[in-house]
């Protein structure tokens, strides 16, 4: 008995121990994550801060910090940044649209998945940016070429998404519709967009990060304003602290980019699964 | 009346699932159809449901020819089958889409509280156990009044009281408008409790073998002598369905004769 009591007294312990560290973690979690990042800057700063390295080649946040301020003095910052957006936005929306509508039309109906998908299987072996030179020659040097790139980059994953989605829709939940004697049109509506749209907003994710991938190698081929022309001013210029700045930018772009599709999508997805968000979260 | 005239299916790969099934169904009366496994139960509830058409022979509703899916006839599935992006209300509307949305909206919160769901009208499927998600898909195949309503093993995959209790609840909504219910199943027990007429058949091909009346009053005493001899007679059937060396009723009849009822 008296040996009992100890072991009991222990188990209540770890019971609320265990109870109170969940709580400390739900704000631990995201700090720790930030954490790694913090003490390489924070570190960083202060090694070229003492002087114990000049910094010229990895500049300190510090520096790149005020080198963005200075490009958004100057409206330089916006200029750019606008210049990247619009050919990133114009690239996805041509992507995606032809993405959809022909990974719509191959899911849908198996007489042109046999013609086209082989066709578009065999596109997509090839590494995207080989299409460059010829993109330059075809439609020169400007903005079209850019935005072609930018949009092929984007359609083969949308396509793949949309494409996949509706071919796994499942068959006893078209059923239902049938028994319910839906039309063409209502079946499509009604069953087939509401199951297939948790993978297509997968695949717009998917697309408008290798949009934002591929307009960087647009702009590091040949422009004169954007990211991407920072990045190459940066490297011909010898100034790193640019550089960091332009990467700095494309990150927050794109992270605030894809949390805007991810906002956007999320009051028609609330019936998904707690699970899937919180592993996603 | 459901009439069944000499149904028979045989898919594209050669294989016989049904063959020459007759039979004729009143209007309001509850048929189990039982029988071992690949003998074309489930074939013909779809073949009667419209989703596949049959290959030989006709099943007419009230002398008009089903070939796609009917207004008249609903189907509930083994699996409740709930469109997950809808509320638990919206899935019960689902069939209702031609209705003025107030009208929708009455029958739906009507059928709701039927079933004994009206505090998750606004639930997702997902949240629902499997009884309560098998209800909705009850809910929802009856709230356009079918005059048919086909049961596809609705309740094999719940646990042995849910099952029992969804029974119950579903001959007490199956009073409120009389539909005429074929049920599949391969749970005697279920068959006895639930059916005027147990239609018996047997595999390869997928044929009517035997009918038996089950001639209880409702309520049904699960636990009664004569239920219990009902259960037998059912089971015997069966056991006779699967021996080879029984010959067919109708063996003896040539093709094209009438069936010996």
């Amino acid at each position: 008995m008296i040996s009992d009591a100890p072991a009991l007294q222990r188990s209540s312990d770890t019971a609320e121990s265990a109870a109170a560290p969940s709580r400390v973690a739900r704000y631990a979690r995201p700090v720790l994550g930030v954490l790694l990042p913090l003490a390489l800057a924070l570190g960083w700063e202060l090694v070229v801060w003492s002087g114990w390295s000049n910094g010229r080649l990895v500049p300190p946040p510090s520096r790149v910090l005020v080198t963005i301020v200075d490009l958004a003095r100057s409206g330089e910052l916006v200029r750019h940044i606008a210049a990247t957006l619009w050919r990133v936005g114009l690239g996805f929306a041509f992507g995606v649209v032809a993405g959809t509508l022909l990974g719509a039309i191959s899911g849908y109906w198996s007489l042109a998945r046999r013609l086209l998908d082989p066709t578009v299987q065999a596109l997509r072996a090839i590494p995207s940016l080989a299409w460059v030179p010829l993109f330059i020659l075809w439609l020169g040097i400007f903005e079209t070429s850019k935005i072609a790139l930018i949009a092929v980059g984007v359609f083969f994953p949308v396509y793949l998404g949309v494409m996949g989605a509706i071919l796994s829709v499942d068959r006893k939940i078209v059923e239902v519709g049938r028994t319910f004697r839906l039309s063409g049109p209502a079946m499509i509506r009604r069953i087939l967009l509401p199951a297939v749209l948790p993978a297509y907003v997968v695949s717009l994710r998917v697309g408008l990060g290798l949009g934002w991938m591929f307009v960087v190698a647009a702009e590091l081929i040949g422009a004169s304003e954007g990211l991407g022309y920072l990045l190459l001013d940066g490297q011909q210029l010898g100034k790193p602290a640019q550089i960091l700045a332009a990467i700095v930018i494309f990150a927050m772009l794109g992270k605030l980019t894809d949390w805007l599709i991810e906002v956007g999508s999320a009051p028609f997805l609330r019936w998904q699964d707690a699970f899937g968000r919180a592993g996603g979260a | 009346m459901l009439a069944l005239d000499r149904v028979g299916k045989t898919y594209p790969n050669g294989v016989e699932a049904l063959a020459r099934f007759s039979a004729e169904i009143r209007q309001g009366e509850i048929v189990a159809i039982i029988g071992g496994s690949g003998c074309g139960k489930s074939t013909l509830l779809r073949a009667i449901a419209g989703l596949d058409r049959a290959s030989s022979g006709t099943v007419t509703l009230d002398d008009e020819a089903i070939a796609s899916p009917h207004a008249k006839i609903g189907i509930i599935f083994q699996e409740p089958r709930l469109l997950p992006w809808l509320s638990v209300a919206d899935n019960i509307g689902f069939g209702l889409a031609d209705l003025p949305a107030a009208e929708r909206r009455a029958k739906v919160a009507r059928a709701l509280a039927r079933v004994g769901l009206a505090d998750k009208a606004q639930a997702w499927p997902r949240e629902l156990s499997g009884g309560q998600a098998q209800r909705v898909a009850i809910a929802r195949a009856l709230v356009p009044q079918p005059e048919v309503l086909l049961l596809d093993e609705p309740f094999s995959a719940l646990d042995a009281f849910t099952r029992r209790d969804l029974q119950d609840h579903l001959l007490d909504l199956w009073a409120d408008t009389r539909p005429t219910l074929i049920l599949v199943t391969h749970d005697v027990d279920e068959a006895v409790v639930l059916a005027d007429r147990v239609l018996v058949m047997r595999p390869r091909p997928g044929r009517l073998f035997d009918q038996i009346e089950i001639n209880l009053g409702r309520p049904r005493d699960r636990n009664s002598p004569l239920f219990e001899n009902f259960k037998r007679s059912v089971l015997t059937s069966l056991d006779r369905s699967l021996d080879r060396s029984v010959p067919d009723r109708d063996a003896t009849l040539g093709p094209g004769q009438a069936m010996w009822w």
